[in-house]
């Protein structure tokens, strides 16, 4: 079998239909790899050794009836803590629901399931997804895969890492405001964010409803397009999601037409503050880009100094509601018997001050306070009006005849554990050129300026496209991967 | 700098339902008031005659025809429930002597 950190989706389906090897070996031998590689990575909450062989071997019995599989059939993957898979504990590596188990599971689980995936476990994360540098996991942190005295990014760090270290050949993730493209970044993956409304956020554990989309983790675009392409379109049970018909260019692009796209480079994605290595890894992208004689032009999004506020109001407000349903009693909260507490209410404030970290505590009290009478028009209100500024920054440069944006995912390179973690602000700043994206509304692709090399650590760049056109940014996206090979 | 008080972040906490610790409480001031001072440089933008971004979206709230669904979780969700009598879910006691 090839070393498992030449497989991609691709080549795992090319290696089951060859019968190059089984879907039962190729799960062994990632089960092996993450039982040696994991203890120092801490990538994984939860590894379903038992689950995976039984659905490895229905796949195998697929392939030996001669029967055709899917693109990601007998293919494993890892899924981030905050989606649910029936009768997997499902903890968004919070102590509040330490002892919770799915009972159903979410659509985009659903839809795998129905490819023949493999899902191997629960990545760790960011408790609730809340963070940038998956050290608010109330269970572990995890480490990057490049050093391990660094943080992967956050808040789907665990799914970032398995995938970098090859413990699988894609994860999912959730992405709120970077928190599928910052840990791709840092730790030299693809991560994608589809279109507000593409992915059913069905079963995935709601932070903040208006801005969350799953999206996966991958080695190349080629396979997170797959992986996009399984679990997209409409779903009764999430109410925005949308039915949206793409073309085949979306698996199978055309590079004559992406030659065709205008790219647009927003300046105020350059700014000061951004690493001398993240701006040269970019510029890097941007002249590999104009090598295939691309039309690049600077443009201007002028509101885009009010995204990072903007975001951290509207976020908090949306958290302080979707977390009231941890109330201490549902879903098997440790203490949900009265024990000390002398009332109903004592029982609610002393599990939810127990059972939540101090970020989700922070973002709860201060959704709390933007959503107040007094403060509600001041803080969400102009946040609101804020936010289709944003939006309409991005309609305008796309109607100006831009295709797709590129810029930088982070302002650093990945960080040392500890060194952001008691201010806040610093940590909340990782995500400045991508919240945007959610605001919006719009896809964006996060992927590596070139291959990672030993000792140095990944950088990557940001595509940004229209709503609904992700074969943009996906198809430039596999353009590059072709002309770096 | 935002005014944030103690007194303000208890009533906060409180209407959260979520019980601080005393040195919690001191470092969440601080941070809290760095956040506010932070998102604060929002009321310079000029919103006038801007209509607000309610969701994920600007499409529009569709209707439809009221029908019937047989769709329903209810069994899952009790299955997922620790503690139960029968067909329904134990809780501690809401209402006081």
């Amino acid at each position: 079998m090839e070393p498992l950190h030449n497989l991609t989706v691709k080549k795992i389906h090319e290696g089951l239909q060859n019968k190059a090897f089984s879907a039962t070996e190729i799960t062994r031998e990632y089960l092996t790899h993450i039982k040696n590689k994991d203890a120092k990575i801490g990538a994984f909450l939860k590894v379903d050794e038992e689950g995976a062989i039984k659905q490895a071997e229905n796949i195998d019995a697929k392939i030996a009836a001669g029967e055709n599989i899917n693109p990601l059939s007998g293919v494993p993957t890892a899924i981030k803590d905050a989606i649910l898979v029936e009768g997997l504990p499902s903890t968004s590596a919070s102590k509040m629901l330490e002892n919770y188990t799915a009972s159903y599971d979410a659509t985009v689980i659903k839809k795998l399931k129905e490819q023949g995936v493999i899902i191997l476990g629960k990545t760790n994360m960011d408790e609730f997804a809340m963070g940038a540098s998956n050290e608010n996991s109330a269970f572990k942190p995890v480490h990057n895969p490049h050093d391990l005295s660094r943080v992967p990014g956050g808040s789907s760090g665990g799914s970032a890492a398995a995938v970098a270290s090859n413990m699988v050949p894609f994860a999912l993730g959730s992405d709120t405001g970077g928190s599928i493209r910052q840990p791709a970044g840092l730790t030299g993956v693809v991560g994608f964010k589809p279109t507000y409304g593409a992915v059913s956020r069905f079963g995935l554990m709601a932070m903040a409803s208006s801005l969350d989309q799953i999206g996966p983790f991958a080695k190349t675009v080629e396979d997170a397009t797959l992986v996009f392409d399984a679990i997209k379109g409409a779903d009764p049970m999430d109410a925005t999601s949308v039915n949206t018909t793409y073309s085949p260019n979306l698996l199978n692009p055309s590079f004559e037409k992406i030659k065709e796209l205008t790219v647009g480079i927003p300046k105020e994605y350059f700014i000061d503050g951004t690493e001398e290595d993240v701006r040269k890894g970019v510029e890097k992208a941007i002249e590999k880009i104009k090598s295939l004689k691309i039309n690049i032009k600077e443009i201007s999004l002028p509101s885009t100094r009010y995204a990072l506020p903007c975001y951290y109001i509207i976020m908090p407000a949306e958290v302080s509601s979707n977390l009231a349903r941890y109330d201490g009693i549902r879903y098997a909260t440790p203490n949900r018997n009265m024990g000390e507490a002398e009332n109903l209410l004592d029982l609610y404030l002393n599990n939810r001050g127990a059972g939540f970290g101090t970020e989700p505590k922070r973002r709860i009290i201060l959704g709390t306070y933007v959503l107040s009478s007094g403060y509600y028009d001041a803080y969400y209100g102009q946040a609101q009006k804020v936010r289709a500024l944003i939006k309409k920054d991005f309609d305008e440069a796309f109607s100006s005849g831009v295709d797709v944006m590129l810029t930088p995912v982070s302002p650093t390179k990945a960080f040392k554990i500890g060194e952001k973690a008691d201010d806040p602000i610093q940590m909340y700043l990782s995500d400045i050129f991508t919240v945007t994206a959610n605001l919006a509304g719009v896809p964006a692709l996060s992927l590596p300026v070139e291959k990672p090399t030993a000792g140095n650590l990944p950088v990557g760049f940001q595509l940004i496209g229209r709503h609904f056109r992700e074969e943009d940014v996906l198809g430039l996206g596999m353009y590059y991967e072709r002309i770096c090979e | 700098m935002s005014d944030l008080s103690k007194k303000d972040l208890e009533h906060l906490s409180s209407l959260a339902r979520i019980r601080l610790e005393d040195k919690e409480e001191e470092k969440l001031l601080s941070n809290m008031k760095n956040i506010l001072d932070y998102v604060g440089t929002l009321k310079e933008a000029d919103t006038k005659d801007i209509e607000p971004m309610n969701g994920g979206t600007l499409q529009k709230n569709v209707l439809r025809e009221d029908d019937q669904r047989q769709e329903t979780l209810a069994r899952q969700g009790k299955e997922g429930f620790p503690t139960k009598h029968g067909d329904f879910l134990e809780v501690p006691k809401v209402l006081n002597n």
